[in-house]
């Protein structure tokens, strides 16, 4: 049904609205499926089996963010009611919304809906034709809620509409189209945070030199394997196990080819700029801790040889 | 298996908490059993014990909008609301959301105004299957530190005499960007003139010279909340997923770059703060007589400057870290291409 987009639009999406939706889905899927109790687990499990676990729920809800261009963000999202008797979504609770979020965030808009399933339908298009008037063109973002641990990739599709001539009749179909993630800083540590669940507090030093060093060293790590992956692939297509393919050595080289990353006299002059200046904050730092220090064996000596002054003079001691 | 023996320590050294993961299929904390949080809100037990909240527990996804929305405030205050339930001592705080109200810290009712909004939001989210009240309030301090100012303490005073259980959640979004860890505090004050039976050793933050009266002089009437986070199993799965995304974010941020300004106001602030303690070091060498008990002052004054230095240095040489080691990964190729003799380590220092 979803052929690949070729509308030149490129799609980013920020983590917060995978997270969005995946806490709809949970929550709308817990209320409906109330967690039995530690008591009666025995007797549910045998006899209530069929009758608590009910088809996953389908949820709705609108994206909204801002279109630059050629380039669509995703920043955020929010939750709609779906009517099944008009198979439509409530409209005059989306534009009250709508308003509420346009008054905290006035310069995101509406760019399209979200819902849960393996794949787009036929009776979703009817939703994504009742949101054209607000957008031409909505983006539809689907997320699939199966936990396959297999799947390495974000069961997340972006489709678009497009309009295609099919047995002579104009139909809108959609289309899939690819997108990237897109996150700030914040976003990205906050969201490091919460997926690696490390200890809050700062605790010494050392923790902190740790966890910055592994952070980095997973990224390095997972470069390091798709490194290995290419390298692989260009192997065996040099021992002739692989037909040629062209393009791809093409782009290998163009990657290639960009390293070294910068090369310039006056980036080398930056670099080492900053590299003193952090030299100069250490150094300066261990100057106020040797002062520290100093201030505080003085004070001791005194305290402890106190004798001579105890008599009010400002004579030297000892 | 050495990693699976340091995991087991480090899970039991942070009070992991798998009760929840037992059984990942029913993410039991996401239900919101009204009966249970209408009985409880009938018994008040918190209404005997000042101390009786203490721990939140934070959705991943209350986290990362607040975190969100701090951060886009710049450098000025936010606040917003959270919705959530209580469980036994604990909070739990499932979502939050933004006001549309403009924080300068001298606006003590500044949810006066954002009430209509707050009630809009909360109907249309009953609505669309967000069941859960209120259960507190979170705030901005770009730059300053999680703690909460006098305008703060009364606000929440005010609040948990009203409307109970409610909780004050403090974020710094710049100190977040700039550590790489998150700057969070959840605080609730003390009734007026309770004195807490003892004092507690809260974690210490540089506080900025200009809020330092306001912060000495309120610390001593709240307390504050272990947090912990949780999030469903989707959510876990998803982030895992994730993360095959953004590694590339996590290799190309750069925090020396982007946080210069905050660094060097740091660092000014710490200046100021050491002319101040040179002052009270040239005063008292007049009286050695004076008594230890001066003198321990202003020894903790340098001693806490000391580490404030040594705070700000680790982070800047965390930020330097990640510069070099990309500029190893990415830009030292010409070098072996030059010499292929030598295979030694580019040390960027010696190069010119």
């Amino acid at each position: 049904m979803a052929a690949a987009s070729s509308s030149g639009l490129t799609f980013k999406l920020h983590p917060l609205v995978i997270l969005n939706i995946s806490d709809h889905y949970t929550r709308v899927k817990s209320q409906m499926n109330p967690p039995i109790s530690s008591g009666n687990t025995a007797n549910s499990i045998n006899g209530g089996d069929q009758k608590q676990h009910q088809s996953p729920p389908r949820v709705f809800g609108c994206v909204i963010g801002v279109q630059r261009g050629r380039t669509v963000e995703i920043f955020n999202s929010f939750e709609l009611l779906y009517d099944p008797s008009t198979h439509s979504l409530d409209r005059s609770f989306l534009l009250k919304k709508q308003e509420l979020y346009r008054k905290v965030f006035p310069q995101f808009y509406i760019l399209g809906w979200y819902s849960i399933g393996s794949d787009a339908q036929e009776s979703d298009m009817h939703i994504h034709k009742a949101l054209m008037d607000i957008n031409e063109s909505p983006v539809y973002v689907l997320l699939n809620p199966s936990i396959n641990h297999a799947q390495k990739d974000l069961p997340i599709n972006i489709y678009e509409s497009e309009l295609h001539v099919i047995d002579g009749i104009p139909q809108l179909i959609f289309v899939c189209s690819s997108y990237t993630i897109e996150t700030v800083e914040a976003e990205r540590i906050s969201v490091d945070h919460v997926a690696h669940l490390k200890p809050s507090d700062g605790g010494s030093a050392a923790t902190q030199l740790a966890a910055h060093l592994t952070g980095i060293h997973s990224a390095i790590k997972m470069l390091h394997s798709r490194i290995k992956v290419l390298h692989q692939y260009l192997v065996a297509m040099q021992n002739g196990d692989i037909p040629f393919e062209n393009s791809l050595l093409r782009q290998v080289s163009s990657l290639a080819r960009r390293l070294p990353a910068i090369e310039s006299e006056k980036f080398q002059d930056d670099f080492l700029m900053e590299y003193n200046d952090t030299l100069l904050i250490t150094y300066l730092a261990m100057i106020t801790n040797c002062s520290s220090a100093m201030n505080e064996l003085v004070d001791k000596f005194n305290t402890a040889y106190d004798r001579n002054s105890r008599r009010g003079g400002r004579t030297a001691f000892i | 298996m050495d990693s699976a023996i340091a995991q087991k320590t480090w899970e039991l050294e942070n009070n992991i908490l798998t009760v929840e993961n037992q059984d990942p299929s029913s993410d039991s904390i996401f239900y919101y059993d009204d009966v249970a949080q209408a009985k409880f809100q009938h018994e008040r037990p918190w209404a005997n014990d000042p101390n009786y909240f203490k721990r939140v527990k934070i959705s991943a996804l209350a986290l990362l909008k607040m975190v969100v929305h701090a951060r886009s405030g710049g450098t000025i205050e936010v606040m917003g609301l959270m919705q959530g339930k209580t469980d036994g001592d604990a909070i739990i705080v499932m979502d939050a959301f933004a006001l549309p109200v403009e924080g300068t810290e001298t606006r003590v009712n500044a949810q006066a105004d954002a009430y209509e909004y707050m009630v809009d939001y909360s109907q249309t989210n009953k609505q669309a299957g967000r069941l859960e009240n209120v259960v507190g309030w979170y705030h901005s301090h770009p730059g300053y530190g999680c703690w909460l100012s006098g305008i703060d303490v009364s606000t929440q005073m005010l609040n948990q005499q009203f409307q109970e259980p409610f909780l004050a959640v403090v974020i710094d979004p710049t100190r977040t960007v700039s550590a790489g860890k998150v700057e969070i505090g959840a605080f609730r004050t003390y009734p007026d003139g309770y004195k807490p039976p003892d004092d507690p050793i809260s974690e210490y933050q540089t506080i900025p010279l200009n809020k330092i009266e306001d912060f000495g002089v309120h610390c001593k009437q709240y307390y504050a909340l272990d947090i912990t986070y949780f999030k469903s199993s989707l959510d876990s799965h998803l982030l895992d997923l994730l993360w095959n995304k953004y590694w590339v974010n996590t290799l190309s941020s750069s925090p020396l770059l982007g946080n210069g300004d905050y660094v060097a106001g740091q660092i000014s602030d710490l200046a100021e703060k050491l002319e101040q303690a040179e002052n009270q070091f040239a005063h008292s060498r007049i009286g050695p007589l004076v008594g230890p008990s001066r003198k321990k002052e202003e020894e903790s004054q340098l001693a806490k400057i000391t580490r404030d230095s040594a705070k700000i240095t680790v982070e800047q040489v965390h930020g330097l870290m990640s510069q070099v080691i990309k500029d190893t990964l990415f830009n030292s190729v010409r070098q072996s291409n030059r010499s292929r003799t030598e295979q030694s380590d580019p040390e960027p220092m010696v190069e010119a």
